[in-house]
């Protein structure tokens, strides 16, 4: 009795969730089909707004852009982590709390001083340093930085890796291919959840990428900026379609981490 | 020559010395348990020998080779621990196939040698398992299978039991045991349970604060401590100053520092012919029932003493009782 009430009351509680975050989303989509809707019901339907985005190849490169330089710097920032802490756990375990320091740093910067900083020391420096792109790349690098270092320290800690190594040095494995073979498979589902967590702050940025980037390198939220002063109806239809593919991504990425566990 | 000897083994920490000068022989199919409290410096030394940590001074020789500087997985020593540490990522077979892998072995000797593994630790069906889906017992197996596979020169086994609870503790011991014998290896033990390290083990050495108290065969170690640390931590003994014994008894004894009196060798005298060289009176304070044994807490003339005795039938005894107890001279020993 007490669990079916119990069950009851989890369900409620989930059902409340989904709906204050679906809510939302499902207006939007709404409102992205119809031609106005100033009055209690809309007008009319159309899907004008999605044909127009489907045949705008400014918006699918804007896209790309933005899929690039989500994944590009935290792909540099996980394996940059991954070698630091195969060095911090296997040979000087006492520097981790230097590494930690370091890491969390970029939680103290806020959003906008970091480019204005970067534009300020780089912008007249040398090539690739002035480069547009490359300043885009490193910025993001240190904005996913503690999100990506806290994810893969925590999985450190919980899968025990010193002990994992150990054994695997005792079964005649060296330190490198221990940590690669043993310790990465064990933390790769960990990380995939701060990598999925970076990326989503890094799709969703606007100040850092309009700061250092501007025209140079249009993205997805530049080009939902423009299309809110066009039509409120466009500006939706970037909205559902960046959502999903956020979500193909969030997807493909937690059938990644079943497919690991399964093997 | 000895199969494995550590010559004189400095360790330090900072500037915190846990192995004094430790200098130690192990022949070739013993099984031998290092046994002491925690922080004596017992399982560093068994990490030194594994070669997971480097030693300060001194030198690590086993079967005639100087190992002192070799790398962990050039020493051909098997390690259990004592937090099994399987690889979650792989299955049981897996574990115990990865060391082999290591080796290069073909497919079809890994593939009989993981079997037989298996086998010898009981683990047949559960060749698929991840180690998530074992019991604490059968993670240790799985640990153990994949030490033996390798055919080790020394097992290492640092307190493997002490996360396992008591009653799979004793079934995972006879385990151990029938390995050791059934494939002659030689193993090293590390616990800080002395009945474990009497039940296991061929030789015991005793830790104290970084260096060894005391090395003998069980039996030695019990009946026969050398120090009062070595008389307190084995056998649970009643540790008196001469002073205290004198009061005790009413007699002068020769001893350096103090006398050493094991629970169940004092006597509860009913009949005045089992008198032996000490008699005395006292008064139970209360009873501790041990199992198979009841222990008395006596006050002998303000001396606490504990006395063993058969836990035949409920008690026998009364507290407040007024009691008679007599121990032989050569129970009572100089440490």
């Amino acid at each position: 009795m007490a669990g079916k009430k119990k069950k009851t009351g989890s369900m409620v509680v989930l059902i409340i969730v989904a709906l204050y975050l679906l809510i939302p989303l499902v207006l939007t989509f709404l409102y992205s089909l119809f031609t106005e809707w100033i009055s209690i019901l809309p007008n009319g339907f159309t899907l004008n707004a999605y044909v127009e985005l489907f045949q705008d190849s400014y918006f699918w490169q804007s896209i790309v852009r933005t899929l690039l330089i989500s994944i590009l710097p935290i792909a540099i920032c996980t394996l940059v982590v991954l070698l630091a802490m195969y060095v911090v756990v296997v040979y000087v375990p006492a520097l981790d709390k230097v590494m930690k320091m370091i890491c969390t740093i970029p939680y103290a910067i806020q959003g906008v001083i970091l480019p204005i900083s970067v534009l300020g020391l780089y912008a007249g420096a040398p090539e690739p340093f002035s480069n547009r792109v490359f300043m885009l790349v490193c910025t993001y690098c240190i904005v996913v930085l503690p999100y990506v270092y806290q994810g893969v320290r925590n999985n450190l800690d919980a899968v025990s890796a010193p002990r994992l190594l150990e054994a695997a040095q005792m079964l005649g494995a060296g330190k490198f291919y221990a940590f690669w073979r043993i310790i990465l498979p064990n933390i790769t589902n960990g990380i995939m959840v701060s990598v999925m967590l970076a990326m989503s702050i890094v799709f969703g940025d606007f100040v850092i990428i309009n700061t250092l980037a501007g025209n140079y390198f249009p993205t997805g939220q530049m080009y939902l900026y423009s299309a809110m002063r066009q039509s409120g109806q466009k500006a939706s239809a970037v909205i559902v379609i960046l959502f999903i593919i956020t979500l193909a991504i969030s997807l493909v990425g937690f059938g990644l981490q079943k497919s690991k566990k399964r093997r | 020559m000895s199969y494995i000897e550590f010559q004189n083994i400095n360790k330090f920490y900072g500037k915190n010395q846990v192995l004094k000068d430790i200098s130690l022989n192990i022949e070739k199919g013993q099984f031998v348990t290092l046994l002491g409290p925690s922080g004596c410096g017992k399982s560093t030394l068994l990490r030194c020998l594994s070669g997971l940590e480097e030693i300060s001074s001194g030198r690590i020789i086993m079967d005639g080779k100087d190992i002192t500087n070799l790398e962990p997985k050039d020493r051909n020593i098997g390690m259990v621990f004592q937090h099994y540490s399987l690889f979650p990522n792989m299955t049981v077979e897996e574990n115990i196939a990865f060391g082999l892998k290591m080796q290069k072995k073909s497919k079809e000797e890994i593939k009989a040698k993981v079997d037989s593994a298996i086998q010898i630790v009981e683990l047949e069906g559960k060749e698929k398992a991840y180690p998530e889906n074992l019991s604490g017992g059968q993670q240790q197996r799985v640990a153990l299978a994949r030490s033996i596979v390798q055919q080790p020169k020394v097992l290492l086994l640092d307190e493997p039991l002490s996360a396992i609870d008591a009653k799979l503790r004793k079934s995972l011991q006879n385990s151990i045991k029938q390995i050791h014998k059934d494939l002659g290896l030689t193993c090293i033990f590390v616990t800080h349970d002395q009945d474990e390290a009497m039940v296991m083990s061929d030789t015991i050495h005793l830790f104290h604060e970084g260096r060894i108290e005391q090395s003998s065969d069980p039996i030695t170690m019990y009946t026969s401590p050398v120090s009062q640390f070595a008389a307190a931590f084995i056998g649970n003994y009643n540790i008196l100053s001469r002073e205290q014994f004198t009061s005790v008894t009413g007699k002068k004894i020769a001893s350096e520092n103090g006398i050493a009196i094991r629970p169940e060798t004092i006597q509860i005298v009913t009949d005045p012919s089992e008198e032996t060289d000490y008699t005395f009176d006292g008064v139970i304070i209360d009873n501790t029932p041990k199992g198979n044994v009841l222990q008395y807490n006596i006050n002998v003339n303000g001396v606490k003493m504990k006395v063993d005795v058969l836990f035949r039938s409920k008690v026998l005894f009364e507290n407040g009782q007024k009691l008679r107890l007599s121990v032989a001279d050569h129970n009572c020993i100089r440490i």
